[in-house]
């Protein structure tokens, strides 16, 4: 009987990806939202910082970084076509570039004052993140967080 | 002696000097005692912390020791996901023939989706580095990529918030 | 029989081993290296209690960056090298939190060091290596962390003055005048270290 339930709800899972999958393909476009955070380990903070997400924090603190506390500076949504690019402004000096491309493919760039930090393509697909990161004053850190929402 | 010319002197000891300023200080301690004294005293002060480095060992016993490091290794160590081994071994315990044709059926929409869709491939990272000093982390169970550059904190890259801009809303 | 395969393994070995995940293969990497990274923390920090820590970090940061590890240089660099910059790392903190006194940043700055006399005699002459040691060690905790961890870099680590300046965040010319500061301050702690004795 117990296979049999599972061989049924096989086919039901196989019929329902059919539209899905064909509305997924009549849409390319994307949505990303990307973060810009703050970490640090100082206990005294402004009262005023929002807090970063608290799965998104517990994602960070996972990696091998040093910092326990983690702070949302500025968020920006930019919904892309297939291979549209849109470059977005994160901070003073810091603008990033998104290009959405087919197969959940992804082209990241990051502009530190103007000049390219880094380049990175790849996968990403919903609940995948890409992180970029480094040094801030203070033994503190940036990083953006970029990820697919849509 | 002015300060430049006492550090390239301590350079032309360490070997950071290119071989012609290398060559003009060589010549220059030869007819400069004041010059070769100075010379002679880094050189002692050189060669006495040689091999010298204070001997230490660590003052806890090697379980101890090992026992905090263990400890800290493990909290951060991300849980495995249990929940696709379990999935795909259920799968496996229980498909029959039937089952095994409602499969390839399934398998056969997916394919078809490949021509019209999106397919999720494994995450492959490019990443292009301007930054040398720069590294990729892979974390596959948070699905995290992290690219860390090592530009120096006054380089920034990006502002802390004591005097962060951030862009108008 | 484990225990002993793993006491007789190279150091190369145990990486690989340590990289899919063998937790007893790394233990005997920090067995083999734990004194070295732990001298390598309380050289620069002068605190028994903030070495033992740091270099229990490092060690956490190495288990976690392992795969990160080509081979390029020998574990024991590549371990030594993160310890070192947890330490330049506090260091920066602790400076932030300390008051530095403004004849500290004169005497860094000022070119005290370019009137010292020159000492004439050489350390390493007439005095027994575990003396000489004793001695290098007292002269270099009388020195400020800026110079001591230069030095530290510089001979014992034998970092060029552009790693250095990579490493402490700050420009070429400023590692070349701390090195010779501490250079010569060493030079005539260790004269008159000497002389006290005589």
């Amino acid at each position: 009987m117990r296979p049999g339930l599972i061989c049924v709800c096989l086919f039901f899972v196989a019929a329902l990806m059919l539209p899905t999958a064909s509305a997924r393909a009549q849409s390319d476009s994307a949505t990303f939202e990307a973060l810009l955070i703050w970490g640090t380990n100082d206990t005294k903070t402004d009262s005023k910082l929002k807090p970063a997400d608290p799965k998104l924090a517990e994602k960070l603190k996972k990696t091998p970084f040093k910092w326990d506390r983690y702070f949302e500076m500025h968020r920006e949504n930019v919904k892309l076509k297939l291979n549209e690019e849109q470059t977005v402004k994160m901070s003073r000096n810091c603008v990033i570039s998104v290009t959405n491309l087919k197969d959940d493919q992804i082209k990241f760039q990051l502009f530190g004052k103007g000049t390219l930090a880094n380049t990175v393509t790849q996968a990403l697909p919903r609940g995948q993140v890409l992180i970029t990161g480094g040094d801030a004053e203070n033994s503190t850190a940036w990083f953006v967080v970029l990820r697919r929402v849509e | 002696m002015n300060e430049e010319q006492q550090l390239k002197l301590q350079a032309f000891l360490d070997g950071e000097l290119p071989e012609k300023d290398a060559r003009e200080v060589a010549s220059w301690l030869a007819r400069d005692s004041d010059a070769t004294q100075l010379h002679a005293e880094l050189r002692n002060t050189r060669q006495a912390l040689k091999g010298f480095e204070p001997q230490l060992k660590v003052p806890e016993s090697r379980e101890f020791y090992w026992s905090k490091i263990k400890r800290e290794i493990e909290r951060s160590t991300p849980a495995p996901v249990p929940e696709r081994v379990s999935l795909f071994t259920s799968l496996r315990r229980f498909l029959l023939p039937l089952g095994a044709v409602a499969v390839l059926t399934l398998a056969g929409i997916v394919t078809l989706h490949q021509f019209g869709g999106s397919v999720v491939h494994p995450v492959q990272v490019n990443a292009i580095l301007a930054d040398a000093g720069a590294f990729t982390y892979r974390d596959e169970a948070q699905g995290v990529t992290v690219v860390w550059l090592s530009y120096p904190a006054e380089k920034k890259l990006a502002d802390s918030p004591s005097r962060a801009t951030l862009p108008a809303k | 029989m484990a225990e002993l395969a793993y006491s007789s393994a190279e150091d190369a070995a145990l990486v690989r081993a340590a990289q899919k995940g063998d937790t007893d293969a790394f233990e005997e990497l920090v067995a083999r290296h734990r004194d070295k990274i732990y001298a390598r923390a309380f050289s620069m920090m002068r605190n028994e209690e903030e070495a033992i820590d740091l270099s229990q970090e490092a060690w956490v940061k190495g288990w976690q960056r392992l795969a990160q590890f080509q081979g390029d240089s020998s574990f024991a660099t590549w371990i030594t090298r993160i310890v070192i910059n947890l330490c330049l790392d506090e260091l920066r903190k602790q400076k932030r939190r300390r008051t530095e006194s403004i004849e500290g940043m004169d005497e860094e700055s000022g070119g005290v060091e370019r009137q010292m006399p020159v000492v004439m005699t050489n350390p390493t002459e007439r005095l027994e290596r575990g003396e000489l040691r004793q001695r290098i060690e007292r002269a270099l905790s009388q020195l400020s962390h800026e110079h001591r961890t230069v030095l530290v870099l510089h001979e014992f680590e034998e970092m060029e003055y552009k790693e250095i300046a990579k490493a402490m965040e700050c420009s070429i010319g400023t590692v070349m005048s701390r090195l010779f500061y501490a250079r010569r301050k060493l030079a005539s702690l260790l004269a008159d270290l000497k002389n006290e004795n005589s």
